[in-house]
């Protein structure tokens, strides 16, 4: 994780939102807990929203699948 | 603030007088017509060419108010509050690509290019992005009113006014012939002019015809004060035309393509009209400009030019020739806007009188802009 937070921090400071959306893609996958989890899924999740990268999707399925997003809402995709 | 009296301002051009001094010098006069004048009627902000493609984002400051141009994923133009729904932060501060969502540089909420809010980041909490009370569908951005034509983007800012095709139903009439695809000559026909001066003062110099012998002598050669005439529709529109247009040519003896399917009085005709408050336009057989008004204080304004063709292509040596042409024309008439702002600072100055003959135009806006003031003086009288 330590490592995983070093590239995270150089992904923001390169303002590079492909890297931050896998980033934190794996920082979801490396955590304990939903709470944590989805702390990072909802990052991945916004990064891809903002990219309009079909990423989002799925991170989206993930959120609402937890209970952490609006399963009524549609996706910007969809928007 | 003491209203000002606009008693004389509305009586017939034989006895009116302009504008009193505090329409052109007076913060609280400003704020006055910011709301009466310019929030209240559609006025220009900006051109659709600015956000060509889809996406496309340009933040801008209208009388102090943030806005944020888009071009939507439908293609569309849009104009919105430039703030988040959560803080009232600043979305976008530059000119960029919106590729998915714009996302809040706070907090993150996210929002489409159409305005609806998409996302709201641990709203609920970390990891939770929904939250009672937050109803997404209740907070998208903040949408202004809009209208694309002639590309100029218009929007009415109280969201009151009658829609842009009725309250300009007889200048869409009277230009129709013009009612298709204008292209932006691009980079080489854009131009900026700041002015010290009121934003009014530019309309009312490029209302009338009677300065052009005197200011631009350049135009005597060919293009007599008689050859004009006014163009005046009481509150809507007021202007000047010319009988002897004379197109631009290359060295090759080229000129620019014309617009399809004009009649013939086009072929020597062109008119230049002020769409109130802030919007002035220009026709001809082979090109039409728009230059928005962008009011920075009560005397200080800049002066967005813009340049547009038949075609999409056309020769860039002329192109740019064209532009330098009209460039020189209207910073000639610097001087004239600035001189009349200081005049203002002249105690006792009664706002002037107007020459029944050849002032038409300018009085008609004058009387337009007091007429607009009066309603918001007076709202229930008005209704």
């Amino acid at each position: 994780m330590t490592d995983l937070n070093a590239q995270m921090l150089a992904a923001h400071e390169a303002n590079d939102l492909q890297k931050l959306v896998e980033l934190y893609s794996l920082a979801a996958q490396s955590v304990k807990g939903v709470d944590a989890t989805c702390f990072y899924l909802t990052h991945a999740y916004i990064f891809a929203l903002e990219l309009g990268d079909a990423r989002a999707e799925a991170l989206r399925a993930q959120l609402v699948t937890h209970g952490r997003e609006t399963p009524d809402q549609s996706d910007l995709s969809a928007a | 603030m003491t209203q000002s009296d606009l008693n004389t301002v509305r009586r017939p051009i034989e006895s009116a007088n302009g504008l009193p001094n505090g329409h052109y010098t007076d913060p609280a006069v400003f704020a006055e017509e910011r709301q009466a004048v310019l929030f209240d009627n559609w006025a220009g902000l900006g051109v659709a060419a600015d956000v060509p493609t889809i996406g496309d984002a340009v933040p801008l400051t209208f009388l102090g108010m943030p806005l944020l141009m888009v071009r939507d994923r439908a293609g569309n133009v849009r104009v919105f509050q430039n703030i988040c729904r959560h803080r009232g932060m600043i979305l976008v501060d530059a000119p960029r690509k919106i590729e998915g969502a714009i996302r809040c540089p706070y907090h993150s909420w996210c929002y489409s290019t159409e305005g609806k809010l998409v996302s709201t980041p641990h709203v609920g909490g970390p990891g939770r992005n929904t939250a009672d009370g937050i109803d997404r569908a209740l907070l998208g951005l903040i949408e202004v009113r809009s209208h694309i034509w002639m590309d100029v983007v218009w929007i009415n800012v109280s969201g009151t006014a009658a829609s842009f095709e009725q309250a300009n139903a007889e200048l869409l009439a009277r230009w129709a012939e013009f009612d298709k695809p204008l292209h932006h000559g691009g980079a080489d026909s854009r131009f900026e002019l700041a002015v010290n001066c009121n934003w009014k003062l530019a309309v009312e110099n490029y209302c009338e015809s009677y300065h052009l012998p005197w200011v631009h002598p350049g135009l005597n050669s060919y293009s007599r004060l008689e050859d004009h005439y006014h163009i005046e529709k009481a509150g809507h529109f007021s202007g000047q035309g010319t009988y002897v247009y004379r197109q631009l040519k290359g060295e090759d003896g080229k000129s620019f393509p014309d617009f399809d399917g004009l009649s013939d009085m086009w072929d020597t005709a062109a008119e230049y009209i002020t769409v109130y408050p802030n919007v002035l336009l220009g026709v001809h057989r082979d090109h039409t400009f728009a230059i928005i008004l962008v009011p920075e204080g009560h005397g200080r304004t800049v002066e967005h030019v813009h340049l547009y063709y038949s075609q999409p292509q056309t020769d860039p040596e002329l192109r740019a020739r064209n532009t330098a042409q009209w460039k020189e024309v209207f910073e000639e008439d610097i001087f004239v806007v600035e001189g009349m702002q200081r005049g203002r600072h002249a105690v006792g100055f009664d706002g002037g009188r107007f020459s029944p003959a050849m002032d038409g135009p300018t009085h008609m806006f004058h009387t337009w802009v007091a007429t607009q003031l009066t309603r918001h003086r007076t709202p229930l009288a008005a209704e």
